[in-house]
């Protein structure tokens, strides 16, 4: 499983990182990084909850 | 196919003086209904469960904003080609002249005046100790703050909120309240139009709109209605939550207690008052497709009304969705709404919130107030007046 980032949409709330600081980080430019490139079943609820408080929907896990 | 008007339909009135001073029991029956429930009255549909308006905000193909956002015909007409009127491509390329100024990375350098400013406004109102939270603090942050943003020069920014609140109030349904508000959306229109470029602010949130005209990246035509976009959305919403804020720290003085223990409660605490007491009650969507909900059938072509402030308060969703709790954080509450029209200016408002409440937190030990006085208005819940006495500690 997979996070994807919509760049057109994501506008830098954060709220993701906060949500799942392991998986997601927001840099001082603003921009969004994914830092795992499959997530793992154990982090499977912190990478929905992260999708989950993207104000913008910015955010989708793809298999 | 269902035909327009088929499926559970309620005879409510939503527009009436008692229902706009108290909505919480229509929208309870309405979500206790079904998933959506048919409106007689307005000829469209509410949906008041959250997760049916999350998920209808995050389906901007099967519920388009383009054929108006309103429930009545001149409004809409009024309104098309605004950013909140439109879906993409059009949506995207207004949005980003919005989010080039209001996202939080080009919120970041604004910070520390804002507040600031918060702070040279709250200090006074506390040392008089009596105050109105509404017109000496809810209104007056924001007008300060968000009219400089946008650079209008000082002549007319009086009537800047009267215009923003009847901007709201014009897209309710066809009758005396849409009558009075709709001359005044107008006006507002006629007064943004009559701007020249030059004379807002260089470098301002409002000369950047007609500068990405210029540039070509958005139409000369669309420069009016994202004017329109700022100041209309940019003041009665934040002027609510703030004077919500106050309102419900007064009649929770121990959720008070938390926050100053803990102001990293603070965006919590904002987060709270927007779920609790939602300034914008609702947006309409339009279906483009049957689209099935939860057994029921919604037909293509039906109006549909989102109502953020029932899903803000829906049992399916929410604990104990009326108790007003700091330590909740409800993050994903829809006051802002939801997915691409997400409000564009959320960055900002919270900036505001967040200064005003760390403002009064490092000064006002207790609130207390009088009688609130609520402003009628079809499409925005919050207060006119406040009286309000704090004790400073």
């Amino acid at each position: 499983m997979r996070i994807i980032v919509d760049e057109a949409r994501c506008e830098g709330y954060g709220f993701c990182a906060e949500a799942a600081p392991h998986l997601l980080e927001l840099d001082d430019e603003g921009e969004l990084t994914v830092l795992t490139e499959q997530v793992g079943q154990d982090e499977r609820a912190d990478a929905e909850a992260a999708v989950r408080v993207c104000p913008v929907a910015a955010l989708k896990l793809a298999p | 196919m269902t035909s327009l008007a088929e499926g559970p339909a309620l005879d409510l009135d939503l527009f009436s003086d008692a229902a706009l001073t108290d909505p919480f029991p229509l929208y309870r029956r309405i979500r206790d209904t079904a998933p959506a429930v048919h409106l007689p009255r307005y000829g469209a549909w509410a949906m008041g469960r959250y997760a049916d308006v999350r998920g209808a905000l995050g389906d901007w193909e099967s519920f388009s904003s383009a054929r108006g956002i309103g429930l009545n015909d001149l409004a809409n007409a009024a309104t098309q080609g605004m950013i909140i009127a439109t879906d993409p491509p059009e949506h995207d390329t207004l949005r980003n002249v919005l989010a080039a100024r209001l996202s939080p990375k080009a919120l970041r350098d604004l910070r520390a005046d804002i507040e600031r400013r918060a702070d040279e406004l709250v200090a006074p109102l506390v040392e008089r100790g009596s105050f109105d939270a509404v017109a000496d603090l809810a209104r007056a942050f924001p007008i300060m703050i968000v009219l400089d943003l946008i650079g209008l020069p000082q002549d007319g920014r009086d009537k800047v909120l009267g215009w923003a609140d009847a901007a709201f109030s014009a897209s309710g349904p066809p009758g005396p309240r849409t009558d009075a508000a709709f001359p005044l959306l107008q006006d507002q229109l006629a007064y943004l139009s009559g701007i020249e470029p030059g004379a807002l602010t260089p470098g301002s949130m409002g000369r950047a709109i007609y500068d990405a005209a210029a540039q070509g990246l958005i139409k000369q035509e669309s420069c009016v209605p994202l004017m329109s976009a700022y100041v209309t959305a940019g003041l009665d919403t934040t002027i609510n939550a703030i004077s919500n804020a106050v309102y419900y720290f007064a009649e929770h003085p121990e959720q008070w207690d938390l926050v100053r223990q803990d102001p990293s409660l603070i965006p919590a605490a904002l987060n709270e008052v927007l779920r609790i007491e939602s300034p914008l009650q609702f947006f309409c969507r339009v279906a483009t497709r049957d689209v099935e909900l939860d057994g029921q059938t919604l037909a293509e072509g039906s109006r549909v009304m989102m109502l953020y402030a029932s899903a803000n308060r829906d049992e399916r969703k929410w604990d104990d969705p009326e108790r007003f709790d700091v330590r909740r954080n409800p993050v994903d509450h829809l006051a802002f709404g939801y997915g691409m029209h997400g409000c564009a200016g959320q960055g900002l408002a919270r900036l505001e919130g967040h200064s005003v409440l760390a403002a009064l937190a490092r000064r006002v030990a207790r609130f207390e107030v009088g009688t609130p006085r609520r402003r009628l208005n079809q499409l925005i819940r919050g207060l006119d007046a406040l009286p309000t006495t704090v004790h400073a500690g």
